[in-house]
């Protein structure tokens, strides 16, 4: 039987998944404030008027799940030559066609953009979601930003959700297993981060 | 059915503040006390219980000390930039007859109608976290009934009708106006926002600030924007991201595990 590897402790993938459900919640009735063409989701997401209560709430709850999860990632996100060599050469990573993309770390080149992403979009998303959370304080000036980046923000940030979830769910079968159960087989470590493998067998 | 139209000839206020009251009582306004800040205005500003406002605006034209009495509420704009900014279907409609005005079941009180409106109207409460403004009393006017603003102004200063008729009537008084010296008289009417069925005669129509009203009224770019442009570009990411995901499937599929040599 293959040897199994921690993936991601206890602490990583509870933060992980309150993360995600924050996320679920906040982008689901944001999409509803977004356009009236998904304000079908409104009802399923509380009914218009506690979701205008409850979006802003599940927003704070996501920024701090997330600085904690910043906190804790940060300095294994930096990018190195290699993955600057990796994200030259993501397309054939995406095809398949792995001969000569650079092995990767415990994170790979399009984890540590994934990561980038979601941590730039949700300052921004922060600071114009306090403007857009009290109207009749707010100066309009920054009312009038705040309408058009709020929404620009998060639809970067979707953008690279859906990829996530499709690479994690799909793509690299055995990454949604790591993020519920915390271990790997070492043959997907191989496979997957070759020097995170070297790193955690040397010991 | 025919807009309808509020007409205010400010150069016929006299600051009696009867539309004022009227509005309050015939809205069943909670009473609040006013703010002395050494002008005879009630308010310093509109507020979720009180919708129609007299601004005391003094202003210098011409090297001659102005007082300029102008009644602010609700514009009922054509293109109003409200309901562009409202997210909850229904909870502000433009009524056939021009009227803009809340259904305030509908209403979730997000507020981005305030920063929707270019007249700065709407006013959220914090009470019942909904918003408030000028219904034109559109429960009077259903029924052939003028609005209380208009009811109750002593000086004919107010005018309700229809909104093809009151604009040749203030562009007529416009004309009298610049007969009798003020050659900057005009009708102010938001053309930026289609035209507002709130009509103002100005003897300084060049000037519309210092009377408190915007100089070009239009739905703010960036509302616009919003509702425009990001949202094809939102359906592209959404749609496109999900599309790619599934041809990507279909093309490549899953990693496999493989071990280099």
């Amino acid at each position: 039987m293959d040897s199994r590897l921690e993936r991601f402790t206890v602490p990583e993938r509870v933060t992980h998944w309150l993360v995600a459900i924050c996320y679920v919640y906040a982008g689901l009735s944001g999409l509803a404030l977004w356009s009236r063409a998904m304000w079908w989701l409104a009802p399923v997401m509380g009914g218009g008027e506690n979701l205008r209560g409850w979006h802003p709430i599940a927003g704070v709850i996501f920024a701090l799940l997330l600085a904690m999860q910043f906190r804790r990632w940060a300095a294994q996100m930096k990018l190195d030559a290699d993955d600057r060599k990796w994200l030259a050469m993501s397309g054939r990573y995406a095809m398949h066609d792995e001969h000569g993309v650079p092995e990767s770390g415990r994170f790979n080149a399009g984890q540590k953009m994934l990561f980038w992403l979601q941590s730039t979009s949700a300052i921004v998303l922060f600071a114009t979601g306090a403007v857009l959370w009290f109207p009749e304080v707010m100066p309009r000036g920054l009312r009038l930003i705040s309408i058009l980046v709020h929404p620009l923000a998060a639809v970067a940030s979707m953008g690279g959700i859906i990829v996530h979830i499709y690479m994690t769910t799909v793509v690299v079968q055995g990454a949604l297993h790591a993020m519920t159960r915390g271990y790997v087989t070492e043959g997907w470590a191989k496979s997957h981060h070759a020097k995170w493998f070297r790193q955690v067998t040397r010991q | 059915m025919q807009t309808v139209a509020k007409l205010i000839d400010t150069t016929l206020c006299i600051g009696c503040k009867a539309c004022e009251v009227a509005c309050q009582q015939w809205n069943d306004q909670e009473y609040t006390l006013g703010v002395f800040q050494n002008t005879y205005q009630t308010m310093p500003d509109l507020a979720p219980n009180f919708w129609n406002l007299i601004k005391f605006n003094e202003a210098e034209i011409n090297g001659a000390q102005s007082w300029l009495m102008a009644k602010y509420q609700c514009m009922h704009c054509a293109d109003a930039g409200c309901i562009k900014a409202c997210p909850s279907p229904g909870a502000i409609v433009q009524l056939g007859n021009g009227i803009v005005d809340f259904n305030r079941d509908n209403c979730i009180g997000c507020g981005y109608c305030i920063t929707g409106c270019p007249f700065d109207v709407p006013r959220l409460s914090p009470k019942t976290k909904k918003v408030y403004k000028c219904s034109l009393c559109s429960d009077r006017v259903a029924v052939g009934l003028e609005p209380a603003c208009i009811k109750t102004c002593p000086t004919s200063c107010l005018t309700f009708g229809s909104r093809t008729d009151l604009k040749f009537l203030a562009e007529k008084r416009a004309e009298e106006l610049k007969a009798d010296g003020f050659t900057q008289a005009g009708v102010y009417d938001g053309p930026g926002v289609g035209g507002t069925n709130v009509i103002y005669v100005l003897k300084h129509a060049d000037q519309p600030e210092t009377y408190g009203l915007p100089k070009d009224p239009h739905i703010p770019w960036t509302v616009s924007l919003w509702k425009g442009p990001l949202k094809w570009l939102g359906n592209a990411v959404f749609l496109g991201g999900i599309l790619t995901a599934v041809l990507h499937f279909v093309k490549f599929g899953p990693k496999e595990e493989h071990h280099r040599g």
